[in-house]
């Protein structure tokens, strides 16, 4: 087909705007690129599929990328997947060179980005074409396998796993539905309350709550931090950039782009982990790793590479498998669902236009960037002086708006904002993970049927081991992933115990 | 071992069987943390009382608060006239301002001015893209 034929002026107009207002949203301390698709997810609902997906994978690009003005400017992470480039841009920043860092950290932002893309358009269709062969007992076992992988990756496994079935349960609050093979009835509903859980939580009233309104109680907790003055960061222009900085960074951009696109591909490892196995995989194969840390281009460049690798990454097992590879694809399948398709195997194959516009949209995406970041640096700059007490109201009243429209106008939908706004606030307080207990929420119900169904067809539970080569080698995976993590975890203990 | 692993499905309780089966995993993980995290579960009221010392309680309750009331006050407010969005646009923009307000350190004239600017456009710019141009229903 004719990809040319997609590119109407509105759809690039969607991709452009999108990635302009996701710059500012990853700009803004506090504020990232999931609150940015969350809060945008209604304007999707009239736009249809292509185009809604044009303004939220401009959006999803450009949060991601904006998060480094101020860590580079301010030192603080705009959002998690920026972490490391503190590390070197902010020291370099503070030598009077914030406008070099962030031209270096916007072009390793763009080679990330469509090394990542790259991946995307030659992996994902080779992954679905495999997943097809899946039966109910296979699609359990890789579910299962998401699950372990991201809470392994949690920053405390237990809590991580807890949080991951914790999400799965509620998901399963309401009706076993008929249409999915289940018998009608309900389940974990208090008397009285069937009317409004019918259903259970909405999906997309819970996101927008665990990443919009949790991260304002949070802010509002802090009691607001004021922004900075413009006179108190600094932009700057001691020493100028030049293209030479790239210079002998080929293979540093290579393998930050390699390992920010595996961590994607992984589900819900999330970017703040592409960003540190990057910088710490450059500085260990560097030829200076002394000078880390204290404002090297290197360590930007692995960083930022990494992090942009992510979004092509992570949108690798949602399109295969229809598992989000991190907590901004999981709104993306809120987008697909709010049109009615589903992703998963099937997906590319028979919505060939929707793929190929998806594709478009990120590598327009990542031009608009890269211009838009490159030639107005200074100007987006000024963002992260713009208070906060302006913008989280307004952001508020979105999020109100994006669950009230969700389900056509459910006052309930408004209420589970609230409910889990204050849940994701107590989560952070008591170190539960929001990452597994999203992928968790979004994929309980289905691991649910392929469990029952699989246990129906089959009878057996030793059909989980044996069903085929497929589920063998998935459970040797499980495993791996949780020894893995363990063994990392010890090793990461006694370090930090010799220190 | 071939009964031990055998499973037999009754439809008419299928619906209890996955629920049961996380719940108890929930119940094993939910003790393990107990165990494991027991310093910091017996530590916890320490946690929360400094949580609370340290917290800002006028911005947070505060906003706690408005975001409860504007919740409340949308939807009767929307029925005095139904179907025109009404209710988000007259409730949204006291709270935008009140939020702003709430929110701000120094409250002068000065900043106060783009405060209630912005509570006034942004709402009636919010409504009129959802319920006008894109035709979204609005309380």
């Amino acid at each position: 087909m004719d990809i040319f034929s997609l590119i109407s002026p509105l759809f690039v107009a969607l991709i452009v705007s999108g990635t302009f207002v996701g710059i500012i949203f990853g700009a803004i301390p506090g504020m990232t690129a999931t609150m940015a698709v969350a809060v945008c997810l209604p304007l999707t609902y009239s736009l249809g599929l292509e185009n809604g997906l044009a303004l939220l994978l401009g959006l999803y690009v450009g949060g991601i990328s904006g998060g480094t003005v101020p860590a580079v400017l301010l030192g603080i992470p705009g959002t998690p997947s920026s972490i490391a480039t503190c590390f070197d841009a902010y020291p370099m920043a503070q030598r009077g060179e914030g406008e070099k860092a962030l031209r270096i950290s916007i072009i390793a932002s763009l080679v990330g980005g469509l090394f990542s893309l790259i991946a995307l358009y030659f992996f994902a269709p080779a992954l679905a074409d495999f997943a097809i062969r899946f039966s109910y007992v296979e699609k359990f076992l890789i579910i299962f396998f998401a699950l372990t992988v991201m809470a392994a990756l949690s920053s405390n496994m237990l809590l991580g796993i807890f949080s991951g079935f914790l999400g799965i349960f509620i998901s399963l609050i309401g009706v076993y539905d008929v249409t999915d093979g289940g018998n009608g009835h309900y389940r974990l509903i208090p008397p009285g309350t069937e009317y409004w859980l019918d259903s259970g939580f909405s999906l997309l009233p819970v996101l927008i709550a665990l990443f919009g309104l949790a991260a304002i109680l949070e802010e509002a907790e802090k009691g607001m931090p004021r922004a900075k003055t413009a006179s108190e960061i600094k932009v700057g222009a001691q020493s100028r950039f030049s293209f030479s900085v790239l210079k002998g960074q080929g293979r540093n951009l290579f393998q930050s782009s390699a390992i920010g696109t595996f961590i994607g591909i992984l589900p819900g490892v999330g970017g703040s982990a592409a960003s540190i196995l990057s910088y710490t995989a450059a500085k260990t194969t560097s030829k200076h790793p002394e000078e880390y840390g204290k404002g090297s281009a290197e360590g930007i460049i692995a960083t930022e590479a990494g992090n942009n690798a992510l979004t092509g990454g992570a949108l690798v097992p949602l399109l295969s498998l229809g598992i989000p590879g991190d907590s901004t694809t999981a709104l993306l399948i809120g987008a697909f669902a709010l049109q009615g398709v589903q992703v998963g195997p099937l997906f590319i194959g028979n919505n060939p236009e929707t793929w190929n516009a998806m594709i478009v949209a990120m590598i327009i995406a990542n031009v608009a960037m890269f211009i838009m970041m490159y030639f107005a640096i200074r100007w987006f700059a000024m963002v992260v002086t713009v208070p906060k007490y302006i913008l989280y109201p307004v952001i508020l009243m979105m999020c109100v708006i994006g669950a009230y429209t969700i389900n056509y106008g459910i006052m309930f939908d408004v209420w589970t904002l609230l409910i889990f706004g204050i849940f994701g606030w107590l989560a952070i307080k008591i170190r539960l993970e929001i990452a597994p207990f999203i992928i968790g929420f979004i994929l309980g119900p289905s691991a649910e049927i392929y469990f029952v169904k699989s246990l129906e067809s089959f009878g057996d539970l030793t059909i989980f081991f044996t069903k085929s080569w497929i589920a063998v080698v998935l459970w040797v995976l499980i495993v791996a992933s949780v020894v893995g993590s363990i063994l990392m975890a010890r090793r990461s203990k006694a370090m930090a115990e010799k220190i | 071992m071939g009964e031990l692993t055998r499973v037999q499905i009754d439809f008419a309780t299928s619906h209890l069987v996955f629920p049961t089966l996380i719940g108890a995993i929930l119940l094993l993980l939910g003790l393990a943390i107990l165990i494991v995290e027991r310093a910091a579960i017996l530590g916890s009221a320490t946690m929360w009382r400094r949580t609370f010392a340290e917290m800002d309680k006028l911005r947070f309750l505060g906003a706690l608060a408005l975001t409860v009331v504007y919740f409340l006050l949308m939807v009767p407010i929307g029925e005095i006239w139904p179907n025109t969005g009404l209710g988000f646009l007259l409730c949204s923009i006291p709270f935008v301002a009140l939020a702003a307000i709430l929110f701000m350190h120094e409250r002068t004239w000065r900043k106060m001015v783009p405060v209630l600017v912005v509570a006034l456009v942004g709402p009636l710019l919010v409504w009129w893209l959802l319920s006008d141009i894109f035709f979204l229903t609005l309380p």
